[in-house]
């Protein structure tokens, strides 16, 4: 087994890049929609057999065992390349929540069923009452013998209409002092009677979320990952490195190049008002990336991250939306028109970018929460 | 980056920063805008024996030799006290341009000790505001023209004038009080002085002569940019903190100011502007002392100045509302703040003028690719 870690940072970056280069399908670059698995299987499994479907896993349960500076730059390269992330709830949530809270039980059954995407997961966060405001959920498993009975609704569950199984957050204790008190794990068959799933339809017209109602649904007990009512605390653990990677620069990044190829081919560069507006643009990824930089550092150093890391989402996704703002006035009249709009031979589809952008603020804890994150948090207020 | 060298930029920056915090800080800028001096030559004598004007000069020099980053750290710790010393002018431009072009004479040395300042006259005006052309003359042995924007001209020894000479630019160096010369002071916002100079048949001095006069000022107009950059970092840290202390305790409906959410969102945006700002002026002079083209180091200059003043108009601007009615008196510190970051970014190009620069360059560099 290779140990990636004893690479150099640039032996490993041109190693992850050379083999994105040679495997990924061309037509799967730069998704605007998010696939079923059917649709990239035939990358999933090139992924499995090189052993890289799990880049943060240790290498003793199958992953690569890679540290932060490493894990950075795979993902940096990937999202370059604009590699799909593929179906990966079950690589970036469920997996790590297993190896760090579960039974060697649960490592055993469900750990190489996640790298083979027998299983394919999605996360059961989110209710209608409890969005921002997620220790408020009230979606009940109660004990019944050998299972829990579970109760309730979930929302914006990402693909949950192409999942097999879903990992939930549910309320075991209704009657604990503090909501976060009384919440646990627990992992779910989606195939079965008392489990329905509806589509939402976006504003971009995709139908990337789902409803998950729960009528007298079951689960082993067995499914309980870690202690029973500690499943706020787990969630939190999770999410650690979330955070830098939900702030990396990536998204701006593309973003500005698809501006910059579709303004030079509206010849929107001869007019100084674009020009100022384009570079108070550029200027500001460039800078968010300075300040990236900074914290992908502090990780390198083998630093924990402070709360100060939110400053990243919110400059980024504010700039992400901006950009695919500009890039709606430069398309003048045809603005609001559906499809690619073509430049040269390059088509460039400005309204998918724009409705792209706009749940950017809001998932992943809203930028308002961040603020007030950073508010208490960091300065203290 | 070495571990030793952030290490000895972390020492500089507690020795910069402790001897104007003992100089007395904030209060140290009122004290001297009050009085009729320009600045204090005790401090400045200090500033120089600690090394400070030479953090970017050759050491053969008498300077640190550590680079522009180091440089930036001292501009940071001035414009955290709104230090009223011509220091950035005199590393980027005087030094700046006597390293370049003219490295062994002696008055370098001078300088750096903190035993001649010396003002630099270049930018010149036109109808409508700054001129592309040097149109002030040198004869072979008299100056005649005008220059304007000079920062510093009136407790300079000399003063260092980049002009046209017979067979292309020149740097010369004339005497304050040379025949012939002039020099009308424009009150700043910050009651500093920028000054315009004419000669008249003065006799002046050549130093420097030919087209590496012309590289040798884009060079050190380019660090004095990116200087003034990182001396807007050390102001807008500044206007922040002060913000942040007034809305912990100032208190209306029986709670501190800054337990409103509303009050809350805008202090967040603040410092995500301020450390974004921090984080791209370094990397900004860091990017230049290592850079290969002097184009990017234009670029770098630009992408600095722009971020820094942006960020420092914003800070300060919020910082005076949310002090509410005292932000608008002249008896709270936070009005020096934004009078002096008038100043700043005004100089040498605000951040629209950066920010038409920086595209310019960029797409000269991509054209020549």
């Amino acid at each position: 087994m290779t140990d990636w870690n004893a690479m150099s940072d640039e032996e490993f970056r041109t190693e992850v890049r050379a083999f994105f280069e040679a495997e990924y399908p061309e037509e799967l670059r730069h998704l605007s929609h998010r696939p079923k698995f059917a649709e990239i299987k035939h990358w999933h499994v090139k992924l499995h057999a090189k052993g890289w479907v799990a880049p943060a896993w240790p290498a003793e349960f199958g992953g690569m065992g890679l540290e932060a500076a490493k894990l950075l730059i795979f993902y940096e390269e990937q999202q370059r390349f604009g590699v799909n992330r593929g179906r990966d709830m079950g690589i970036q949530m469920v997996g790590p929540l297993i190896i760090k809270f579960g039974t060697q039980a649960q490592k055993d059954y469900w750990l190489p069923r996640i790298l083979s995407c027998e299983d394919i997961w999605c996360q059961g966060y989110s209710e209608p009452g409890a969005g921002s405001d997620l220790a408020n959920l009230r979606t009940s498993a109660v004990i019944d013998g050998d299972d829990f009975v579970i109760n309730g609704q979930k929302i914006w569950t990402t693909m949950a209409h192409d999942a097999t199984h879903i990992f939930m957050l549910v309320r075991t204790d209704a009657d604990a002092p503090r909501k976060q008190q009384g919440i646990s794990f627990v992992l779910a068959d989606m195939d079965q009677p008392g489990v329905d799933v509806r589509t939402i339809t976006t504003l971009a017209a995709e139908t990337e979320f789902c409803e998950v109602f729960f009528d007298d649904a079951r689960t082993p007990r067995a499914n309980l990952v870690g202690e029973i009512n500690k499943g706020w605390s787990m969630a939190k653990a999770l999410l650690s490195f979330e955070r830098i990677f939900i702030g990396s620069p990536s998204l701006a990044q593309n973003a500005l190049g698809q501006l910059e190829t579709f303004a030079r081919g509206r010849g929107a560069f001869d007019d100084p008002v674009f020009r100022d507006r384009y570079t108070e643009l550029a200027l500001d990824v460039e800078d968010h990336a300075a300040l990236y930089g900074r914290f992908a550092d502090q990780l390198k150093r083998g630093e924990t991250l402070g709360a100060d890391v939110s400053m990243l989402k919110i400059w980024v996704t504010e700039t992400y939306q901006r950009i695919t703002e500009l890039m709606i006035e430069v398309a003048g009249p045809d603005g609001g028109s559906i499809g690619p709009l073509q430049v040269g031979n390059i088509g460039v589809d400005v309204l998918a970018s724009f409705y792209k952008a706009r749940p950017a603020t809001i998932y992943g804890g809203s930028n308002e929460i961040q603020r007030n994150i950073l508010s208490k948090a960091v300065l203290g207020l | 980056m070495t571990m030793i060298q952030d290490e000895d930029l972390r020492l500089l920056r507690d020795s910069v920063g402790t001897l104007l915090e003992r100089a007395g800080g904030l209060g140290r800028a009122r004290r001297v805008r009050d009085s009729d001096k320009s600045w204090d030559a005790g401090i400045w004598q200090e500033l120089a024996g600690a090394g400070v004007l030479g953090a970017a000069a050759p050491e053969e020099a008498g300077g640190l030799g550590m680079g522009l980053t180091a440089a930036g750290v001292v501009a940071e710790e001035i414009g955290r006290v709104i230090a009223p010393e011509p220091v950035v002018p005199t590393i980027g431009l005087a030094i700046g341009l006597m390293q370049r072009l003219c490295p062994q004479d002696p008055a370098l040395e001078a300088v750096i000790a903190g035993e001649a300042m010396l003002a630099v006259a270049w930018q010149e005006r036109c109808a409508t505001g700054l001129s592309d052309v040097i149109e002030c003359r040198f004869d072979g042995t008299t100056l005649t023209g005008s220059k304007d924007w000079v920062v510093g001209a009136s407790g300079a020894d000399r003063i260092l004038v980049v002009a046209e000479g017979t067979q292309g630019p020149v740097l010369v160096r004339v005497a304050t009080d040379a025949t012939g010369i002039s020099m009308q002071a424009r009150p700043q916002s910050d009651v500093s002085a920028l000054w315009g100079i004419s000669f008249a048949a003065t006799p002046a001095e050549v130093l420097a002569e030919g087209a590496q006069v012309t590289d040798a000022l884009a060079n050190a107009v380019a660090d004095t940019t990116a200087l003034a950059a990182a001396e807007l970092v050390g102001l807008s840290g500044a206007a922040m903190a002060l913000t942040l202390e007034y809305i912990k305790t100032r208190e209306q409906f029986d709670k501190p100011i800054g337990s409103f959410q509303v009050i809350q969102h805008r202090a967040v945006d603040m410092h995500i502007m301020q450390e974004v700002s921090q984080a791209a002026v370094r990397e900004a002079l860091a990017a230049m002392d290592h850079a290969e083209t002097a184009s990017e180091r234009m670029r770098q200059a630009s992408r600095a100045k722009a971020r820094a003043c942006r960020a420092a108009q914003m800070i300060t601007r919020e910082a005076i509302q949310l002090h509410g009615a005292v932000g608008y008196t002249d008896e709270f510190d936070v009005g020096l703040l934004l009078n002096r970051a008038l100043v700043l970014s005004a100089w040498l190009g605000d951040a629209a003028y950066h920010r038409r620069r920086w595209l310019d360059a960029k797409e000269t560099e991509e054209a020549a690719q």
